[in-house]
């Protein structure tokens, strides 16, 4: 009876290996995530990218609120490592640049909130920014578009929403596929 | 009758003398004002300034949040941290300056602790109190190579202006970028076209 059972189990666990090698596609999701995101770095490293200056529009948005996105958003986006090289605007080398992107920031909603109150009341006086990121080639094709939010809620500086939007927006284009093509 | 008309006399001069002394109260009073306001302090474009200020965000080679001296000195606009050699924007690549006001809670963590630590709500009552206003300096400039850069300082208030105004005296234009006063308010500002 116990060699049945000893055999069973041994030939249990081959069959496990079996399906394994058998199977390799069959490892855990994360992996493939990894991999997928690995793959779409890969074609956004031969291109640069060229960071715009923030688009109001008809919003009176904080002069200091639109300098902190353009410059958290350039942060960011190195930090990411998905493009050789981030430009700012108006910088004369981007033009010798041969793959370049512009990245287009237009704010959409700013709910400008209030640390005290938030300190406060806690449900109130919340900093909340809603832009549209466009990618566009040079010749003005939209490669990616998203809409991102930056909010803070309970603790830190109304700025820091500035911070949390710039983070939404490189996390968002590095989880992205696109096709210049 | 002689007595009537030495008292009718006495009291019209009591009340000449009343006048003359609220006249001369009027025109020392007026005078004050025209001194106060010949007296304000000129902006000395050439005298150089520093101000403690905190780097928030933008300048080169330095830390975000860290405080240190804004100072203009010569042609160009220095932020140092405790005597280190600090960044530096030239006054000509500035190409707009932007004045704020905002208030933040003062304390830090330990005092973020004692409100919740506070019983009965009692640290909401010392948030209502433990607040500070101060002014925010945003500058727009470029490089050598015509990227933008934009810096934010954060000042006592009432020394945005002061800044503001130096670098106005020093030829920052109006025309190549607004000066303009941006203050936080509470109403919610949202597109509408969403």
């Amino acid at each position: 009876m116990k060699t049945i059972r000893r055999s069973s189990s041994i030939i249990s666990v081959a069959a496990i290996v079996a399906v394994m090698v058998a199977f390799p596609a069959w490892l855990p999701a994360q992996t493939a995530a990894v991999k997928s995101s690995d793959a779409s770095s890969c074609s956004a490293m031969q291109w640069s990218v060229q960071v715009d200056r923030v688009n109001t529009g008809d919003l009176e948005v904080a002069y200091s609120f639109q300098v902190a996105i353009y410059e958290n958003l350039l942060k960011e986006l190195s930090k990411t490592k998905q493009f050789t090289q981030v430009f700012r605007d108006g910088d004369r080398k981007a033009s010798d640049v041969p793959n370049l992107l512009v990245l287009q920031t237009t704010v959409e909603k700013y709910t400008p909130g209030s640390e005290t109150r938030r300190a406060v009341t806690t449900v109130s006086g919340a900093t909340k920014l809603t832009v549209r990121s466009q990618i566009v080639t040079r010749e003005g094709k939209i490669v990616l578009e998203r809409r991102v939010n930056g909010n803070v809620r309970l603790f830190g500086s109304n700025l820091r929403a500035t911070h949390n939007l710039a983070r939404n927006i490189a996390k968002a284009i590095k989880q992205s596929r696109w096709d210049v093509g | 009758m002689d007595r009537l008309f030495i008292l009718k006399n006495r009291r019209n001069s009591y009340f000449v003398g009343h006048a003359l002394i609220r006249v001369w109260a009027l025109l020392f009073c007026s005078s004050l004002g025209a001194l106060a306001q010949s007296t304000a302090p000129p902006v000395n474009a050439s005298a150089p300034v520093s101000i403690r200020a905190t780097h928030l965000l933008g300048l080169k080679n330095t830390k975000s949040n860290c405080n240190g001296t804004l100072s203009i000195q010569g042609d160009a606009l220095q932020f140092q941290q405790g005597g280190k050699p600090g960044a530096e924007v030239k006054i000509t690549s500035i190409q707009a300056v932007f004045q704020g006001a905002e208030s933040k809670q003062v304390g830090g963590l330990p005092m973020k602790l004692g409100k919740a630590a506070a019983p009965y709500g009692g640290g909401r009552v010392v948030s209502l109190l433990a607040h500070k206003k101060y002014d925010t300096l945003t500058l727009e400039y470029v490089d050598s190579n015509g990227g933008l850069h934009g810096a934010i300082f954060q000042l006592s208030k009432g020394q945005g202006e002061l800044v503001t105004n130096l670098l106005k005296a020093r030829g920052v234009s109006p025309s190549s970028g607004e000066y303009q006063t941006t203050k936080q308010s509470t109403a919610e500002v949202m597109d509408e076209n969403n």
